[in-house]
């Protein structure tokens, strides 16, 4: 016991003595906060605001009710348009064409054709044009409305079926564009924080001669592989309580309301959430000091560990589009806790055996891999890298 | 004179943590959707005794809705919307109000209760007249002997379906909830009821928005000066309007022929019927035709439609009309609430002379107290106290909004109110009618004060936006 204390303190002083590498490794929690207050304030923006439109219009005064309403709907005339924007809008050019005779055909009640010309394959023009059509398309409905109205039809016969939504998510859950980013950041945190430390670690040290050294004491090779998982996950680990508790800070920033969301993580939340995470840290830290020990050289280690992210953020995304998941994808390391995150961030109550299940099997997994590690760096092949 | 006050004071609060703890396994609280709302919400019922003098005699279930806040973790007290009419129900009105008071909602749960006589709430409802042809119909015929039908199939001490008892339910449902402080909302009659609220349970409130005042000082069902200058308001804006002047130059005369050529003889017609397609009679009386002109001022939408309405209808064209009244629905009204609470707590406060001043008026005369002088006489009786009719003085800040075109509630009933509430500030929205605390604009300011609690530092620049009354100029519309 004493023998390991002494390995875990000399993992764990290597790991802190690189301030400026272990800066690196926890900079994924300190970064996907910002990132995800970000993104979210960008798309909520998206969401919800319509910028103003400015539209060329020809025969605007003959139909003043109308270009009102689009006014209303901040769609505005190009003349309105300030200096700054003048160019762009120039160069846009979306022009609205009334016909002269669209009070008379009004009044007439004869068909009206409104022109609305613009580039459609301007990708940044797709969401203008949609509102131009939509509010000339409510205009045009609420005349057609009245007109049947005053012609003593009852309106209400206009919508024979009425669709009544019944949605059964807990009204508590979490804004899904935080949640989804949330939950996949962490999802690599896990994955990505301790790289450095476990790629240094294995292959570092072999390369440094330091595992050589370390081998050669009376120690047990497993007591050594478990000092450097433990240091490599701790990193991994402090790595996602920093994402987690800062992301709960900083959503506090985005007015989440305006898409009508919220998000918020209570004290329950964030210890299950660190339950179904911290196996994931130790199942990253091994899968990638066993790659470590297994490359010949640092460089190797280094190239084959990158693709190692792509776990976490491929099986989540394979999820999605799996219609009807099968039981076992519950329980498998990584898909299991993805799952059971998804939950969490729905107000939905926690599945403690789902949750042992994936969290024993996550163990098996370590384990597997630990022993299988602490038997090959008992060959002198596997230490000098001549296998 | 302070001692006695604080005692009762704690009289009441004493009783009112009585009700705290016995309230609590009369509580049921559970998920549900309401019409219009596709998220889940919160349904609940709590038992309350029928007469409060007897907290252990008969029972009454009071139905309520919890819309809850988009961001719950603010904590701030949720806000308790009083209903209008008196008839009208709260619950069934979740679906506009969750859109409606989305501002409000971002931070605040909406509580909605049925006020006692309403929706599930021991509904009071005359089924006759929801059985009633509107073409066809007479309201001319409406006779006693319909009240009486009514007043038999209803159960339970109408006595006690009263708006103070309506409030201590509504009170209880507070404190069920667990809320020390909530905010209200009361639109219309709901205004009464605030004020009620304001008089009863000052303590339990933190910040009041009346929306169209019913002022204690001013009975409800005296409507005929009211629509009288809301309709004068609508010929004027007409003839302000050089389109509309264009389209209606002769709207007064139009009208006023109408009115006397109906008076003399009632107007039968063959129709499709608006709904059906099948052929059938339409029948237009004087009182049909006003109160469907008189129920069209209630809103800015359907007063739109009024010039085109009479104009069509003085070259004897209907369809509009019947169009109109196909097309309406204010939401069900439980006319036998309507009428227990009009016809004993205020109809017995207006004097035959102020009747008689009401009816000279030059639009609807007296026809909005022929269904109080019909029903009122056989419906049966009980007296609120005298304290029920003095002025609400209660010194928590209130927030009072009218609408200057308003048929029923004009902005000179805020005034009453803004002269004898302490703490208050009365705002007038022009070209806007009944209830427009409702709208975007006054939705902003109501957020802002329930943050603010301060009716005298709001940002009112969105008045100035509120569009013109404009009209439909023909059959097709105009441009």
């Amino acid at each position: 016991m004493i023998q390991f204390k002494a390995l875990l303190l000399k993992e764990l002083k290597e790991a802190f003595r690189d301030k400026r590498a272990l800066m690196v490794a926890l900079s994924m929690g300190f970064l996907m906060p910002v990132v995800i207050v970000a993104m979210s304030k960008f798309m909520i923006k998206q969401a919800v605001e319509t910028p103003a439109i400015y539209v060329k219009f020809t025969g605007a005064e003959y139909a003043p009710k109308m270009v009102k309403q689009l006014k209303d709907a901040n769609i505005l005339a190009f003349a309105d348009v300030p200096e700054s924007d003048k160019k762009l809008w120039d160069k846009r050019s979306v022009e609205v064409i009334i016909p002269e005779t669209f009070a008379q055909d009004l009044q007439e009640g004869k068909r009206i054709d409104v022109i609305l010309r613009a580039d459609y394959s301007e990708k940044s023009l797709a969401a203008p044009l949609r509102r131009i059509e939509r509010e000339v398309r409510n205009y045009s409905r609420s005349i057609g409305y009245k007109r049947l109205l005053v012609r003593g039809i009852d309106i209400k016969i206009l919508n024979p079926v009425q669709l009544q939504e019944q949605d059964t998510s807990q009204p508590s859950s979490n804004a899904m564009i935080i949640s989804l980013m949330l939950g996949l950041y962490l999802l690599m945190g896990a994955f990505v924080s301790g790289q450095s430390i476990a790629v240094d670690a294995s292959a570092g040290e072999r390369e440094r001669n330091v595992l050589e050294m370390l081998l050669c004491q009376p120690v047990k090779t497993q007591n050594i592989v478990l000092a450097k998982l433990i240091s490599s996950a701790l990193i991994a680990t402090l790595s996602i309580s920093i994402m987690l508790s800062l992301t709960t800070i900083a959503v506090g920033f985005v007015d989440l309301s305006k898409i009508g969301a919220s998000f918020s993580l209570d004290f329950p939340t964030v210890g299950a959430l660190m339950i179904s995470l911290v196996p994931l840290c130790f199942l990253a830290a091994a899968l990638q000091l066993f790659v470590g020990f297994q490359a010949k050289t640092f460089k190797e280690a280094q190239s084959t560990v990158a693709m190692l992210v792509m776990v976490p953020t491929m099986i989540p995304l394979a999820l999605m589009f799996i219609e009807s998941k099968p039981d076992w994808i519950e329980w498998v390391p990584v898909s299991g806790q993805s799952l059971i995150m998804e939950d969490l961030f729905k107000g939905l109550p926690i599945e403690w055996a789902t949750l042992a299940t994936t969290t024993l099997l996550t163990f098996v997994a370590v384990t597997g891999l630990v022993m299988a590690m602490a038997k090959r760096l008992q060959s002198e092949k596997v230490i000098q890298s001549l296998s | 004179m302070t001692t006695p006050w604080k005692c009762l004071a704690v009289v009441a609060l004493a009783s009112l943590s009585g009700l705290t703890k016995a309230s609590e396994d009369k509580l049921t609280l559970e998920d549900c959707h309401l019409d219009g709302i596709s998220q889940q919400v919160e349904c609940g019922k709590l038992q309350v005794p029928e007469n409060y003098q007897y907290p252990t005699g008969d029972q009454l279930t009071i139905n309520f809705a919890v819309l809850p806040a988009i961001d719950r973790n603010q904590n701030k007290e949720p806000i308790m919307f009083l209903a209008g009419g008196p008839g009208q129900a709260a619950v069934s009105l979740a679906g506009g109000l969750y859109q409606a008071f989305n501002e409000v909602r971002k931070t605040r749960d909406i509580i909605l209760v049925d006020q006692r006589g309403t929706g599930k709430s021991h509904p009071l409802q005359c089924e006759d007249d929801l059985e009633l042809d509107p073409y066809t119909y007479m309201p001319e015929a409406y006779t006693a002997a319909n009240v009486k039908s009514c007043i038999d199939k209803l159960e339970g001490d109408l006595s006690q379906f009263n708006s103070e008892n309506a409030i201590r339910d509504f009170d209880a449902v507070r404190a069920a909830l667990g809320h020390e402080k909530i905010a209200i909302y009361g639109g219309s009659y709901g205004t009464r009821a605030g004020l009620v609220y304001m008089r009863l349970f000052p303590e339990s409130l933190s910040a009041v928005v009346l929306d169209s005042v019913g002022p204690i000082e001013v009975p409800i069902g005296l409507f005929g000066k009211s629509s009288e200058r809301s309709f004068n308001m609508l010929i004027e804006n007409c003839q302000q309007d050089t389109s509309c002047q264009q389209a209606y130059p002769n709207l007064r005369q139009q009208f006023n022929q109408l009115i006397a050529q109906l008076e003399k003889q009632p107007v039968t017609i063959d129709i499709a019927h608006p709904t059906l397609g099948s052929k059938t009679e339409f029948l237009v009386s004087r009182a049909k035709f006003l109160s469907t002109i008189f129920t069209m001022l209630y809103g800015m939408e359907t007063r739109s439609l009024v010039p085109l309405v009479i104009d069509q209808a003085a070259k004897g064209n209907f369809s509009p009309l019947a169009g109109v009244i196909a097309s309406a629905g204010m939401g069900e009204m439980y006319v036998g609430l309507t009428l227990n609470i009009v016809c004993n707590e205020d109809i017995p406060k207006v004097t035959p002379s102020m009747f008689t001043e009401d009816a000279n008026n030059s639009f609807n005369g007296n026809l909005s107290h022929f269904a109080w002088n019909t029903a009122c006489p056989v419906w049966p009786q009980y007296r609120p106290s005298e304290d029920f009719y003095q002025p609400v003085t209660t010194d928590v800040a209130t927030l009072i909004i009218s609408g200057d075109l308003d048929p029923v509630t004009p902005p000179s009933n805020g005034e009453y109110s803004n002269k004898t509430l302490p703490n208050s500030k009365h705002i007038i929205m022009k070209d806007s009618s009944h209830t427009p605390g409702v709208s975007a604009c006054a939705i902003k300011m109501i957020a802002e004060f329930l943050d603010k609690k301060n009716p005298n530092d709001l940002d009112e620049s969105c008045l100035a936006d509120i569009p013109k009354e404009s009209f439909m100029l023909g059959l097709n519309g105009g441009a």
